[in-house]
């Protein structure tokens, strides 16, 4: 009998396997027996063996990228198709300052925010405090007296250089240049080359993803990630890019950054170091620090799985955006902050719209893409878009459900009502959080969602669950414009008396007072007009302006006629919104084509109420406290 | 038709490895000697020596370093007990003498046991346990 299975993993089965052999094939017999010496034997052929096979299956499984386990592989076998894994990204946010030079001995011309630490956070936080830093000096001119600097985009992370002295053109083995700190934000990385570390003017070198205009005298550096999260600097050989001399001095400015860590802080403390156009270090006259936008965008290094999931699709883009998935594989390289992308041609649009293609963006952060970054966005798909065809970022169009919980418990079985209610709440989390929503094409499944409260603890007897839609109309403030909002589900007709729909209060020009949405309903109950009302005392609605537009509870679409609206009672991230809620036909609840379904949780209403019959306080039943499946009579949303 | 007898053996290798000049084939351990060298294998085998069996072998080693005294024989005779009937399926133990050598620093053991399996003669196995480091 010859050895037949030559790709065991498993030490007993390779041991079980030789003495099979043995059993066959030879003279001796005590091999069974763990004493003996030829069981010696046999262990240590078995785990030679057992090695070998372990290191041919890592060897193998580490050649290709599906298999692949160690970051430095992946990376590598990334590297093969032209993908540069995304480096982690420190958080930005957006401040303001001025310094106020009355005083000073000499008038100033200029003042110059120093490139390095500017703040620190001033909360600390889980007893971390985090420093900011920019990457270049900020210079502003001084007027009146007065040196503003706005705006100043600050990077949450520590400043920190390293120098590179080129040791000969052609060394050997070839020199390489590795920034060792492997917490970098490879879009913070400068570099600035001088002839000789004595000289006094140098060269700026700029990043390159790719050959595409990279000329012999381009002063251009590549970049790759080596081992431990680590990156190195490539520079051009006098073919594609310039090529470093002899003693060429190399320095490197970066911030390492904490990542997603960094995000979320909104107070800071003055750390800077500013000085005059005399080169004077200024120490009075700084204002305190006005934040702007809070920081964000930080994020982690691209993990493993992601470098394997995109590394494939981003190859088959060969860098052109022709499909929609090339976009969809493109973006997230170019706005890491895409949480998930949606792209979709306009000839699928009715009326179609040729010529343009329509991509939507879900952040991380925030409900929508800011405007500033849409424009940059449109700016660089434009590089890899087909000639002819444009791209056009839309807002994600977000369908929200609303819950209105009552939960009945038996009170033996549970501590106290808090207990079951912390439990239902993170079921409802978790559902909210899952990818059963949070997609276009998603449906809210109501029997499900229900059965997921009555599952959160065994003494949840019971919910009477009651079901909203909802959706945001952004309003374009002090101007004439028509709205559009559709819902893509139909709307119940509570009573022909009309205020089926429920809106946030807004303010329209000509009105002195805030006003709501109400809606009327035909005869057929398949459309309806919309007018405006006031409501002062939440009993007698005054209506204040008539068909204002129309409605239809089939389709769910609400068609605002233009209209000016001058201010709004809520906003979310500074855009004025007004919600506008309806109970649709339906309890299960479909984000159709571009709506992005979520379950809303700040919006969620969890009461806790004791089921007296189960736990044996009211047997009768008589004193039962009922709850209504049908939503509250108020005609706004407060 | 004759009945062919099978005769029951034990053949073990030897770990001298010396080669037998008559057949120049290697050595091999017959029988009692095979089973004698398995039992004496067992005690001298520490826990965790062998790959992936961490509980074969006996603990005596952790016990020669003690005082040489009646006590520490009695735990060295236990251990060698417990490994024999757990390890070596081929022994009926009779009985296990552990004599402490003062003088020499060392344990005198002498193990008694039948062969299960073959026709033999009761057995005993004699060796002394050092303290080597």
């Amino acid at each position: 009998m010859a050895l037949v299975n030559f790709t065991n993993l498993d030490f007993d089965q390779i041991k079980t396997s030789i003495k099979d052999y043995l059993r066959s094939n030879s003279n001796f017999t005590d091999y069974d027996f763990e004493g003996s010496n030829l069981s010696t034997i046999i262990d240590v052929l078995a785990y030679n063996t057992y090695i070998s096979s372990y290191n041919a299956n890592m060897i193998s499984n580490e050649v290709f990228i599906d298999s692949a386990t160690l970051r430095e592989n992946v990376v590598s076998l990334a590297r093969n198709v032209g993908y540069i894994p995304r480096s982690r990204t420190s958080a930005r946010a957006t401040i303001s300052f001025f310094v106020d030079t009355t005083g000073f001995q000499s008038n100033p011309l200029t003042l110059t925010l120093k490139k390095g630490l500017v703040c620190t956070s001033s909360n600390t936080f889980g007893s971390e405090s985090y420093t900011f830093a920019i990457p270049s000096d900020v210079t502003v001119p001084v007027v009146n007296n007065i040196a503003f600097f706005e705006n100043v985009v600050i990077y949450e992370g520590t400043f920190l250089t390293t120098n590179f002295i080129v040791q000969s053109e052609n060394p050997a083995p070839p020199q390489r240049y590795i920034l060792e700190n492997p917490n970098i934000d490879t879009s913070t990385i400068s570099i600035s080359i001088k002839d000789t570390q004595s000289s006094t003017s140098s060269r700026k070198f700029i990043l390159s993803n790719s050959l595409f205009n990279v000329t012999s005298l381009s002063r251009v550096f590549f970049l790759q990630e080596v081992e431990d999260q680590r990156y190195e600097l490539i520079f051009g050989d006098g073919i594609f890019g310039e090529k470093l001399q002899s003693l060429n001095y190399i320095d490197v400015s970066y911030i390492a950054t904490n990542g997603e860590n960094g995000n979320g802080i909104s107070s800071f403390n003055f750390n800077g170091r500013i000085v005059d156009n005399n080169n004077n270090l200024v120490t009075t006259g700084i204002s305190l620090i006005t934040t702007n936008v809070t920081s964000q965008g930080g994020k982690e290094i691209e993990s493993i799985d992601s470098i394997k999931k995109y590394a494939t699709s981003f190859y088959s883009t060969q860098n052109r955006a022709v499909t929609s998935s090339d976009y969809v594989t493109l973006i997230p390289k170019i706005y890491p902050e895409a949480q998930s992308v949606s792209v979709y041609g306009g000839e699928e649009l009715n009326p179609p719209q040729y010529g343009k293609v329509f991509i939507s963006i879900k952040p991380f952060f925030g409900p929508f893409v800011p405007n500033s970054i849409k424009d940059n966005l449109k700016t660089e798909l434009r590089k890899y878009a087909v000639a002819g065809i444009i791209p056009e970022i839309i807002d994600l169009k977000y369908l929200y459900v609303e819950a209105d919980i009552t939960a009945y418990y038996n009170s033996n079985l549970a501590p106290d009502s808090e207990f079951v209610r912390t439990l239902i709440s993170n079921n409802i989390n978790s559902y909210a959080n899952s990818t059963e929503l949070n997609k276009n094409g998603a449906r809210f499944k109501y029997s499900k969602f229900q059965k997921i409260v009555d599952d959160s603890h065994e003494s949840v007897t019971s919910n009477i669950t009651k079901i909203q839609i909802r959706r945001d109309l952004r309003a374009a403030l002090n101007q004439f414009a028509k709205y559009e909002i559709c819902y893509g589900n139909a709307f119940h007709i509570k009573t022909m008396e009309g205020y089926n729909i429920k809106s946030s209060g807004f303010n329209v020009s000509g009105i002195t007072e805030t006003v709501y949405l109400g809606d009327q309903p035909n005869i057929d109950k398949k459309t309806g007009t919309l007018f405006l009302f006031s409501n002062p005392d939440f009993q007698n609605p005054i209506i204040k302006k008539s068909n204002i537009g129309t409605i239809d509870y089939e389709k769910g679409e609400i068609l605002l006629n233009p209209i000016n609206i001058i201010s709004t009672s809520k906003s979310i991230g500074g855009e004025s919104i007004i919600e506008i809620s309806v109970i649709p036909v339906s309890n299960d609840v479909i984000g159709k084509q571009d709506l992005y379904l979520q379950l809303d949780i700040n919006k969620v209403v969890l009461n806790m109420k004791t089921d007296d019959i189960s736990s044996g306080a009211d047997v009768s039943a008589s004193l039962y406290d009922v709850t209504s499946s049908y939503t509250n009579g108020l005609r706004i949303r407060q | 038709m004759p009945l062919e007898r099978v005769s029951k053996a034990f053949k073990d290798i030897s770990m001298s490895f010396q080669v037998n000049p008559i057949n120049y084939d290697i050595i091999g351990l017959k029988n009692e000697n095979a089973i004698a060298r398995s039992v004496r294998n067992l005690v001298l085998t520490s826990p965790g020596e062998r790959f992936f069996n961490q509980n074969l072998g006996s603990k005596v080693s952790r016990s020669l370093f003690e005082n040489i005294d009646d006590i520490s024989a009695s735990v060295i005779k236990d251990e060698i007990e417990n490994t024999i009937r757990n390890y070596e399926p081929r022994v009926d133990l009779i009985d296990v003498i552990i004599d402490p050598d003062y003088d020499n620093n060392n344990f005198n053991v002498t193990i008694n046991y039948f062969i299960v399996g073959i026709d033999a003669l009761p057995q005993q196995l004699s060796f002394a346990l050092q303290p080597t480091r």
